[in-house]
């Protein structure tokens, strides 16, 4: 228990107002010099360990340089997260597609895709991904402003570690949590809606590849991961070809349906996203058609190299075949030149 | 964009190409039911590479041909020219008493 300062604050207000030329210190009999320190000691706890740094916002909300209520903000930060999270997309442009029309594709879509995946939950496969799969309208502008960040925006090994949380028992005292103040212009925030953010993805001299495409209304299709098995479903329904056939009216009418048709009419696709790399209709095509995906390529590589090996090991014995040959002639040539020559 | 006496549009453009852009709003200035009244719509899209220029050839409902090079052209423009000839035919529509 901390040591009690004896003090009567109210006496000495008191006299104050009463009679003022008594020296106050004769009336009171507190130690008055210590009197605007009135503040209780810290507990012994925490003069032995140094006081936890408080984080003034929650960790998962650091302050955003744009206001954070409004509707552009919160795209802003979906679209990023969107196109960090998905390796592939898939862009299209909807020329005044109706809801029904809408509807009704996203209907078709998610039939193709859920029988893809139960083709591969049969074949053993946990990669499922038909209730990640959609397509959706999104704003062309806030998109390309967020494609921006994404690409340009790298502020490296020395994010601030926001998951620590200053009071709990477990974060250390000595951790290093940012002392950042509330206002978002603090530049050691480096979170996509924060000032740095911005100023990197608004230097006009840095070009993005897929900026020619980012304009009217579009829509995107956006995958977990990169399977072909998927794109090559989504293909066929949203951008039939020779190469990737829609499905045929027998096995399923639904897709033949008035409201489906006059819907695809007005999707077309432009481009797609692979890897952060930009392919046009001929190359999303090309990444279709690989054959089961990644598992396929390297199988399709472990077979290569194994013709590889087997050319190399061709080769090299057929120098020393060959070696062995010519050798073998000359001394066959030279034992009968021997044998001439005793003759 | 009055787009009720044209027939036929075909559009070919490369979408990589920044000044293919009024190619694309012309598509999008298409009134959703545009194909259910009998407009024919055809758009072909280029490789990504090719240096073609963007094209939009028109037919309207008077037989009338219209060829124009979207390269140049801004889609108000390209909206002008459409317009420009379209307000005729609306004209002597309404003049007919149709």
């Amino acid at each position: 228990m901390p040591p009690r300062i004896r003090l009567r604050p109210q006496i000495v207000r008191l006299q104050l107002h009463t009679n003022q030329h008594i020296p106050i210190i004769q009336q009171t009999h507190g130690y008055v010099s210590l009197a605007t320190a009135t503040t209780p000691a810290p507990p012994i706890s925490e003069t032995l360990h140094s006081v936890p740094p408080v984080l003034r916002y929650p960790p998962t909300q650091p302050p955003s340089y744009k206001p954070p209520e409004v509707r552009k903000t919160q795209l802003h930060r979906q679209y990023q997260s969107l196109l960090k999270s998905s390796p592939l997309l898939l862009l299209f442009q909807h020329n005044n597609v109706r809801a029904v029309e809408w509807m009704s594709i996203r209907r078709e879509l998610a039939h193709a895709l859920s029988k893809v995946d139960a083709e591969r939950q049969a074949a053993g496969s946990t990669e499922l991904y038909a209730d990640a799969i959609k397509i959706q309208v999104i704003q062309t502008g806030i998109f390309a402003s967020a494609l921006r960040v994404v690409e340009f925006f790298h502020p490296g090994e020395d994010t601030m570690e926001h998951s620590q949380h200053p009071t709990s028992p477990a974060t250390q005292t000595s951790a290093q949590i940012p002392n950042t103040t509330g206002s978002a212009e603090d530049p050691r925030f480096t979170h996509g809606l924060s000032m740095r953010a911005y100023q990197a993805a608004s230097n006009r001299k840095l070009k993005l590849e897929l900026e020619p495409l980012l304009s009217g209304p579009l829509a995107i299709v956006a995958f977990p991961a990169v399977s072909p098995q998927h794109l090559k479903a989504v293909l066929s329904i949203l951008a039939p070809s020779p190469d990737f056939p829609a499905p045929k009216r027998r096995t399923n009418p639904d897709y033949h349906e008035p409201a489906v048709q006059s819907g695809l009419q007005k999707l077309m696709l432009l481009g797609a996203r692979v890897e952060s790399k930009i392919f046009d209709q001929d190359g999303t095509r090309w990444v279709g058609g690989i054959d089961g995906g990644i598992d396929g390529l390297r199988a399709q590589l472990v077979a290569m190299l194994q013709g590889v090996g087997a050319g190399i090991t061709n080769a090299l014995e057929s120098a020393s075949r060959s070696l062995y040959f010519t050798v073998e002639r000359r001394r066959i040539d030279l034992e009968e030149e021997k044998g001439d020559k005793k003759e | 964009m009055i787009t009720r006496f044209l027939t036929d549009v075909r559009v070919k453009f490369n979408p990589f190409s920044p000044r293919s852009k009024s190619a694309r709003l012309f598509l999008s200035l298409m009134p959703p039911s545009a194909r259910s009244n009998g407009m024919k719509i055809e758009s072909q899209m280029l490789p990504r590479h090719s240096k073609e220029p963007a094209f939009l050839g028109l037919k309207f409902k008077d037989g009338k041909e219209m060829k124009l090079d979207l390269d140049k052209m801004r889609i108000t423009e390209v909206m002008e020219e459409v317009d420009r000839h379209s307000r005729q035919l609306a004209r002597k529509e309404e003049l007919l008493g149709n």
